[in-house]
């Protein structure tokens, strides 16, 4: 039953990840139309801002945390603005930017690469927290706590952000039709600019915390949340932020149990074979609207 | 009259004799400089290591060219071609080698399929390929690849053997590599001998050479409770699994492979590997041979670290082409340079303290039986 209990836990804190990463893939695609293979370079440059804060100026593990966000939000800043807000004026629509996306995602995984040297680097292991929750049946890792803690909060206030507040009713009304909000008062640039760094953060927030946690912090880190948040995203649907976390947190499970009581052979093919069954059987996701296409 | 003219013969045929001797006693390449393929890792997967092979070339070329190792007149010069490990990129560039003629002989491979990939471009192409990382039975193809490397298992069985010996476990977990065949075999060479000194295989946990994420193998090798841990993966794995074990408090013995021997798996990974055991041919501060002394001290002042398993490697590869060049006579081409060095039985310039090469495949030089201790060092692994 430990066994049973705490790779549950496992299984969430990994799914945590997904799921975090996932929020933003999923806002940029809901809010701003755009599926961005980039999105996983975000990660992976937030947790390297991260640790050279750590290394080079011994800030603690929360400023480096925050850091590494801000890091990571800043970029796609940089990245919507430089790269898809020349498409956005020109209406080239989601193939023009599905491909600069990609074009982004291997010029920032190259510059990755070149700042790490092209190596695989850690946190050291005193400027994070390392220990264990002793609950007598059960040991949960410190970092694992952190990770759905974080998933929890930026889930709950994102949601809380889009479906309570005026800004967040500016973002679905520049999802739905940019123009049409414009013309109703809606600050267009400014959403799409608080979208870009909402999304940058929160898979910059799943770099540095999943880097901590692997011990791996590397150009590729990315790429591995890049397959499994794109999962999240279909199966929990595009435009809600609960489908997202929930498919995360359900995928994150499955292959730790799938592991543990299988094989790992099956593992990833247990992603592909879910995430072809939703894009066939139900393309909008679990909570996802019938808003599947838009451009 | 005849006299004479007998002895006159007789001296003509020893004459002929000793030039003939001499010709081949003072066979000598023709001078000039030739070059030397080699595609790197610099980037990709596995750049940790590729660099350090691709620094230990380097070297080996400089020291070659000040030393005249490869002749006299003679110099080589290093081409590069980084594959990212990636085979279609290194098929790619071994394709440009075999189409420049000026290329002489390349060197390459951290993995099998890779080298497994270019052994037949050499082959067609009558290239000389000299691996110097992939470790894999049957690799070596007469003339034109050969392999510097030792096939690993033999190392690690005689430290399973040692710690199966003085440990006595009963309950042994294994961690393995699914999706790479090699490290599979490895780890099952480790599991046969553990087996045989009678100790149980609580576990067999299959990891991918891609993952990162390892608390859900972690938590699964722990609740077997074992005695030792084998962690037999490649290296990024290798290295999570320790970490993740370690971090999740277990305390027991784990042995591994020679992948956590570079320094910069001790720079990221810190207290969390040491005290586990690992075997490997070569290791500054135990290497102490004329020739490894020299290397250790010029890669330190030219990188301003340490040298590697990795690096002593490709420092080797090269030193390996640069003594068949030698006993090259006469204009070097890549058949005669094949030839010559399928003929080499021991490379004369190693950092093992000998080097013996038996058709053209390294064979199993001196095996240490290492740790990092708390200094931060490598040393001889003790039971404690």
């Amino acid at each position: 039953m430990q066994l049973f209990l705490e790779q549950l836990v496992n299984g969430i804190a990994l799914g945590s990840l997904y799921g975090l990463f996932g929020i933003g893939f999923g806002l940029v695609f809901a809010t701003l139309g755009i599926l961005n293979t980039a999105h996983g370079a975000y990660a992976s440059w937030a947790a390297i801002i991260g640790y050279f804060a750590v290394v080079w100026y011994d800030v603690s593990f929360p400023v480096a945390i925050a850091v590494g966000v801000i890091g990571g939000g800043v970029l796609a800043i940089l990245v919507d603005q430089i790269g898809f807000q020349p498409l956005r004026n020109r209406k080239t629509g989601m193939l023009g930017a599905l491909i600069t996306s990609i074009a982004f995602l291997i010029i920032l995984d190259s510059l990755a690469g070149m700042a790490t040297n092209h190596q695989s680097w850690a946190f050291p292991s005193r400027t994070y927290p390392r220990g264990m929750l002793d609950l007598g049946f059960m040991r949960i890792p410190y970092m694992q706590l952190i990770i759905i803690g974080a998933m929890v909060f930026c889930a709950a206030g994102i949601y809380l952000l889009i479906q309570k507040t005026r800004i967040g009713a500016a973002m679905r009304a520049v999802g739905w039709n940019a123009e049409a909000a414009s013309l109703g008062g809606v600050n267009a640039r400014m959403v799409i600019l608080l979208t870009a760094f909402l999304a940058g953060a929160t898979s910059g927030l799943a770099g540095v915390l999943g880097g901590a946690a692997t011990s791996n912090i590397s150009y590729m880190l990315g790429e591995g949340l890049l397959l499994k948040g794109f999962a999240a995203v279909v199966v929990g649907g595009y435009d809600d932020v609960r489908g997202t976390v929930l498919a995360g947190i359900l995928l994150g499970i499955c292959e730790v149990f799938i592991a543990q009581y299988l094989s790992t052979t099956f593992r990833d093919g247990f992603t592909y074979i879910l995430l072809l069954t939703f894009l066939v059987m139900r393309p909008r996701g679990i909570f996802g609207s019938g808003n599947f296409m838009r451009a | 009259m005849i006299m004479k003219t007998g002895t006159m013969r007789l001296g003509a045929a020893l004459a002929a004799a000793a030039f003939s001797l001499a010709g081949s006693a003072w066979a000598d390449p023709a001078p000039g400089q030739y070059n030397i393929g080699i595609i790197s890792d610099d980037t990709g997967p596995l750049a940790a290591a590729g660099i350090s092979y691709h620094r230990g070339a380097d070297l080996a070329i400089e020291e070659i060219n000040a030393n005249g190792f490869a002749g006299e007149g003679v110099t080589l010069n290093l081409l590069v071609k980084d594959s990212a490990t990636d085979a279609a990129r290194a098929v790619q560039a071994m394709t440009q080698f075999a189409a420049d003629r000026t290329v002489l002989a390349t060197t390459c491979c951290i993995i099998t399929p890779i080298a497994g990939a270019l052994s037949p471009i050499a082959m067609n192409n009558n290239l000389p390929l000299v691996i110097y990382g992939a470790t894999r039975e049957g690799l070596p193809q007469e003339p034109y690849v050969t392999s510097v490397v030792a096939l690993p298992g033999p190392q690690e069985v005689m430290m399973s053997e040692r710690l199966a010996s003085e440990l006595k476990p009963k309950r042994v977990a294994y961690y393995t590599t699914g999706d790479n065949d090699i490290f599979l075999a490895r780890a099952h060479a480790v599991k046969a001998v553990f087996e045989e000194a009678g100790a149980e295989t609580v576990a067999e946990i299959s990891t991918l050479a891609n993952d990162t994420d390892f608390t859900g193998p972690a938590t699964q090798g722990m609740g077997t409770n074992p005695d030792v841990i084998m962690v037999m993966t490649t290296q990024q794995p290798a290295v999570g699994i320790i970490s993740a074990l370690r971090q999740r408090g277990y305390e027991g013995l784990i042995g591994t492979s020679e992948v956590i021997s570079p320094p910069a798996i001790y720079q990221k990974s810190g207290d969390l590997i040491e005290g586990i055991p690992f075997a490997l041919s070569f290791q500054p501060g135990l290497s102490d041979s004329p020739e490894a002394t020299t290397f250790i001290e010029a890669y330190q002042a030219k990188y301003n670290e340490l040298p590697d398993v990795y690096s002593a490697q490709g420092y080797t590869a090269i030193h390996y082409i640069a003594q068949g060049m030698k006993a090259i006579d006469g204009e070097p081409t890549r058949e005669k340079l094949a030839e010559e060095m399928w003929k080499i039985t021991s490379i004369d310039h190693n950092l093992y303290g000998g080097q013996e090469i038996v058709n053209g495949q390294a064979q199993i030089p001196e095996t240490l039986i290492v740790n990092w201790n708390s200094d931060g060092e490598v040393a001889l692994w003790e039971n404690q």
